[in-house]
């Protein structure tokens, strides 16, 4: 149904092209589900934004799209846009950010319709009404009267498909939808994606990171690094014999539940929360007193020495609040957070934000030690060129500034500098949730490697059950504020 | 409707605050009315028959509630320099401010909109650029020299209207708003060409949004995009600017009413300061501080139109 052949794209930079998309040629055939998987930089966004004619506007194309033997790249503007939302649609990662703030969401699903056909009003409610039905959202008519702000990610993301669905388009072109959702909206959504494929014979062209997640997704996976597409093949093929030494690293990094020892109950504690309540001031205020309402209820847990405790939940259920009330930085809390080893330390999502530009790695880790005035200037440079190494790094990354790092190196320093001060309870919130698939697997192999040697304990926040199932030995699954035990071995797929 | 009675409690109270800030201020500065109505030749008598006159010699909270309550009927006292009713001098000098306020906020609404709309649009575009240099050159005038330029050119050279040669609106209604067009048009022009810029910018930070893209890939025009997804959210920025320039108009240019010898608020606070008509300067300033808060209260309820993701949040 499209063809895709000999793509190139790139885009000039001073003097030189750099180079995102080189030669590449695939099809996508009528009701089949096609995955481009790659890392950041693999160019798989930059294909499906060329197919769609979104890129921009300094991009240089060449190659040929074809649908129905016609050559894309060759339309006009205004060509282009007669196809755009009609044959070719669209959803995107972030269903917040991508629908408009300030439109109903009635308005904005019909909007492709107004553009493409000549239905009258009515007509067009009619559409919008089944197609969100179809995406699973009951009660079409208030939905259409919601703002995208009264509607859950999950709920915008079935308003997305459904507005992607609209004009009855031969492709859809949908990139990472799933990245940004929580894990059991995930599959809530790739269910609907199927549906949607098998009811209305819609191609769809499914842009991931996540091998995992294209597995009993899609028809065909072609698998993209730096521009080029590695291998191509049916979902066993890939996964079960795999040709590129690319997709065997791809296939490596996906994280795997592991059968670790128990963890006997007499092992010293190293943190104990009892009753603990977490509020927060409103935000509406009233003319002279505040009023808080609750956001955890009656948290009790422990962690002992040497164990890895998960907390998985979705956005918004109260797992950073958690954290930062053990940190201590909530004052309003009722309940007891005993602590029984020094004070905790946090590795973040991103350290970029928390490491100072201006400084250079060496000076950065090297603060904390300066407050606690304990070691000569001597001392301190060799305690950090040890924590380098232990983390991974050379020790001439010390003279770097963190802008010269990439990712995962600079969460490598995070790691560091959590672990300067000899802190022996780490708490890490989503430590490996910005990063690509492969640099994700080494990063866990470190913290699992770091807590064999130095005896660590983890509270290990992420919204990922892979990876939760890979790092812990205890898992807890935060809903609304309140904290429930998942069982050992137990099935996170069903919580 | 609970959040438009809270908005109203706030107004009034912040003006119950402002009108005590008002009050004390002018008992608190140097230099005693007395003093410069009478003259420095005056005897200590006649001084203190004029302090009794004036009510001048009434504890200070028996004078500020007098002075409230006086307000609140419409009796904004006796002016100490020209001895009448201070709501008398106000009254012929409003309607000019009004007008004048009224038709530069036309103005302004009339041309920051389609040409910040038109600029935004072809900003990468070459005329985008040459649009650029026009406005900021504009932006950097002052209102008064503006304001000489038209007269020179408008009044002196093309003779469109007399300079200095006032009409009063009791005179001639359309004579009276002829007149107040140039004025307008020098209040107005260099505001205008810092909304404009304002909104280009409004627009173009708006484009780099999720939205937008969404927007293009169902298969919009650039215009269709421009008028139907981003023009609104672009605006909630200008709005707050928009609403504390209108402020700023509605208190009366002094600069400008001299050039075109105007006889407006502005004029006479002026007067009134160097005279230390207090009376007069006090009912100014208290019309300035409720000037400010309502259209700032109008400002808040305009964002709510426009950002349904604030109505949900009160």
């Amino acid at each position: 149904m499209l063809e895709v052949k000999h793509l190139s794209i790139s885009f000039p930079e001073k003097e030189r092209e750099n180079k995102v998309v080189l030669d590449s040629s695939f099809t996508i055939e009528k009701g089949e589900i096609l995955a481009i998987i790659g890392e950041s930089g693999s160019g798989k966004s930059m294909t499906a934004l060329s197919i769609i004619g979104l890129l921009p506007k300094d991009a240089r194309v060449s190659g040929e799209v074809l649908l129905e033997n016609r050559n894309l790249l060759d339309l006009s503007e205004s060509e282009r846009r007669d196809i755009r939302g009609k044959k070719i649609s669209m959803i995107f990662q972030e269903p917040m950010t991508s629908l408009n703030p300030v439109m109903k969401i009635g308005k904005q699903l019909e909007e492709p319709l107004l553009l493409h056909t000549n239905l009258s009003k009515e007509e067009r409610r009619q559409i919008v009404y089944q197609k969100l039905e179809q995406a699973g959202l009951k009660d079409a008519e208030k939905i259409c009267s919601y703002y995208p702000h009264q509607l859950s990610g999950g709920m915008r993301q079935r308003a997305m498909i459904a507005m992607a669905l609209v004009c009855q388009p031969e492709l859809m072109i949908a990139d990472e939808p799933t990245t940004a959702l929580d894990v059991i909206v995930q599959e809530q959504i790739l269910k609907v994606l199927k549906k949607i494929n098998q009811e209305e014979k819609t191609s769809i062209l499914f842009i991931s990171h996540n091998l995992k997640v294209v597995k009993d997704f899609c028809d065909r996976i072609l698998v993209m690094q730096d521009g080029k597409i590695v291998e191509e093949g049916t979902p066993e093929q890939i996964f079960y014999a795999p040709k590129h030494s690319y997709t065997q690293k791809l296939l490596d990094s996906i994280p795997k539940r592991v059968k670790r020892p128990e963890i006997h109950l007499n092992t010293p504690k190293v943190l104990e929360i009892e009753h603990l309540n977490v509020f927060y001031p409103d935000e509406k205020q009233g003319l002279l007193k505040r009023k808080k309402h609750q956001v955890l209820y009656d948290i009790s847990f422990d962690i002992r020495e040497g164990e890895v405790v998960g907390l998985i939940g979705g956005s918004g259920c109260g797992k950073s609040t958690l954290s930062k009330a053990i940190l201590g930085l909530l004052p309003w809390k009722e309940g007891e957070i005993k602590h029984y080893t020094d004070f905790p330390q946090m590795v973040f999502q991103d350290p970029y934000g928390s490491l100072n530009p201006a400084k250079k790695i060496g000076w950065i880790l090297e603060e904390p030690l300066k407050i606690q005035k304990k070691f000569t200037k001597e001392e301190r440079k060799q305690k950090v060129i040890m924590m380098l190494e232990k983390v991974g790094l050379e020790e001439k990354y010390r003279r770097r500034y963190p802008r010269e790092l990439s990712g995962g190196q600079r969460q490598r320093v995070g790691i560091a500098l959590s672990l300067i001060l000899g802190s022996r309870f780490i708490i890490a919130d989503e430590p490996v949730s910005a990063l690509d698939v492969t640099v994700q697997a080494q990063i866990l192999k470190l913290l699992l490697q770091l807590k064999e040697e130095f005896q660590l304990s983890y509270l290990f926040i992420s919204h990922d059950m892979d990876v939760i199932a890979q790092m812990c030995d205890r898992v807890f699954q935060m809903k609304e504020g309140r904290l429930y035990p998942v069982e050992s071995g137990g099935n996170y797929g069903k919580l | 409707m609970k959040f438009m009675i809270k908005k109203i409690i706030t107004l009034v109270i912040t003006l119950f605050f402002i009108s005590i800030a008002a009050f004390l201020a002018f008992q608190i500065i140097p230099g005693d009315p007395v003093l410069s109505l009478l003259g420095m030749e005056a005897t200590e008598g006649q001084i203190e028959a004029m302090r009794e006159q004036l009510g001048l010699n009434e504890p200070l909270l028996i004078r500020y509630g007098n002075w409230v309550l006086g307000l609140l009927k419409g009796d904004f006292g006796l002016s100490y320099h020209y001895q009448i009713p201070v709501a008398n001098l106000l009254k012929d000098k409003f309607p000019v401010t009004f007008a004048l306020a009224g038709l530069t906020i036309l103005f302004m609404f009339l041309s920051a909109f389609p040409l910040g709309l038109f600029y935004a649009r072809f900003a990468e575009k070459k005329i985008g650029r040459v649009f650029q240099i026009i406005n900021q050159t504009i932006m950097a005038i002052p209102s008064f020299f503006l304001g000489i330029i038209i007269t020179l050119i408008f009044g002196l050279l093309l003779k469109w209207f007399t300079p200095g040669k006032y009409i009063s609106y009791t005179e001639s209604l359309t004579g009276f708003f002829g007149y107040l067009i140039a004025p307008a048009a020098a209040i107005a022009i260099p505001k205008t060409a810092m909304i404009v810029k304002f909104l280009q910018n409004s627009v173009l930070a708006q484009r780099q949004n999720d939205y937008v893209r969404t927007a293009f890939s169902k298969g919009n025009t650039e215009n269709r995009v421009l008028y139907v997804h981003i023009l609104k959210n672009a605006c909630i920025p200008v709005v707050t600017i928009l609403g504390m320039m209108i402020a700023e108009i509605m208190a009366g240019s002094i600069v400008v009413e001299q050039v075109f010898g105007l006889p407006g608020l502005g004029r006479l606070l002026v007067a009134s300061i160097e005279a230390r008509d207090y009376p007069v300067v006090q009912v100014i300033v208290i019309y300035i501080a409720a000037t400010v808060v309502i259209v700032n209260g109008i400002v808040d309820i305009l964002y709510r139109f426009l950002d349904p993701r604030i109505r949900v949040e009160a």
